[in-house]
């Protein structure tokens, strides 16, 4: 069975509490769907999943609206009921600006030495990248870096995930069109200089492998 | 969409085991990917090779005849696209 909450527009904690209303009325199996509007809601009600050990799952459908699976795999008003306590760990706090990260890859190889190992190492950072809990929030690929955004890349797979995963990926044209390879860019956009100094005019990180 | 999936991790003594299982692995069509080895298995530095968590009946039976030494295998909570 599942039960569907729409909380777009409550102030928090009253998606959570709704929740977990919900959770108690549900039997193992069933499956608690809520909408909210804010990431600290989708963040507060993954707590509640995790506290109630429930299998949670989200879908960000727009800017402001987030799809919330819960899955029950505990009786509802059993393992609802110890969460009481846990409500009061919740946080309702608006975050703070967000801080903008931005990676520059200017190169195939990371690092001066063994070419064979700067390629490895370099495939390797951008791999790492794909498993941070927070993403960066733009790539930049210039130079021999624009080599890996192109077909045949052994990054591309890593490349394409951070893509999806909302990150923007953006290669100098100039770049791209010395090496002839403009016709090959298999992920993101191309982009000129202009941009990519405004990008890191504006960063409050940026990361050089 | 990502999320985290528990993935095979083939762990190595050393990174010059770890490209040779990489071309050894690629040369058999084993499935899977040289990563970084995760902090999970090793707060040390170094490469190992991750594949679906099915697969390590496969990767378990080409130890003894591979041509380069395997440290471990482990299970290890991984971030995939969906």
């Amino acid at each position: 069975m599942e039960k569907r909450i729409d909380a777009r527009g409550l102030a928090c904690p009253k998606p959570v509490i709704l929740a977990k209303k919900a959770a108690e009325e549900c039997q193992k199996g069933d499956v608690v769907i809520v909408d909210v509007d804010n990431e600290i809601a989708a963040a507060n009600l993954r707590k509640l999943a995790a506290s109630i050990h429930g299998e949670y799952a989200v879908k960000q459908l727009t800017q402001k609206h987030y799809e919330i699976r819960i899955l029950l795999s505990e009786e509802g008003g059993k393992a609802a009921g110890e969460t009481a306590e846990n409500l009061d760990l919740l946080s309702c706090q608006v975050p703070q600006k967000k801080e903008t990260t931005v990676v520059v890859i200017s190169s195939e190889k990371m690092g001066e030495g063994d070419e064979t190992l700067g390629k490895m190492l370099m495939k390797s950072f951008l791999y790492a990248l794909t498993q941070l809990d927070k993403l960066p929030d733009t790539i930049l690929f210039y130079n021999g870096g624009a080599h890996l955004i192109c077909e045949d890349s052994p990054a591309l797979e890593d490349i394409r995930a951070l893509e999806s995963a909302g990150v923007e990926i953006l290669t100098c044209g100039t770049c791209l069109n010395h090496y002839k390879i403009a016709d090959r860019l298999a992920v993101g956009t191309a982009t000129n200089m202009y941009a990519i100094a405004d990008i890191q005019m504006k960063a409050d990180k940026i990361i050089q492998p | 969409m990502r999320e985290k999936v528990l993935k095979l991790v083939v762990a190595f003594p050393d990174t010059t085991d770890a490209m040779a299982a990489e071309k050894y692995y690629q040369k058999l069509g084993m499935p899977g990917r040289l990563i970084p080895l995760p902090a999970a298995v090793s707060a040390g530095c170094g490469l190992a090779w991750c594949a679906d968590r099915e697969e390590k009946p496969r990767f378990e039976a080409l130890i003894p005849q591979a041509p380069f030494a395997v440290e471990g295998i482990y299970e290890v909570l991984l971030y995939e696209r969906r």
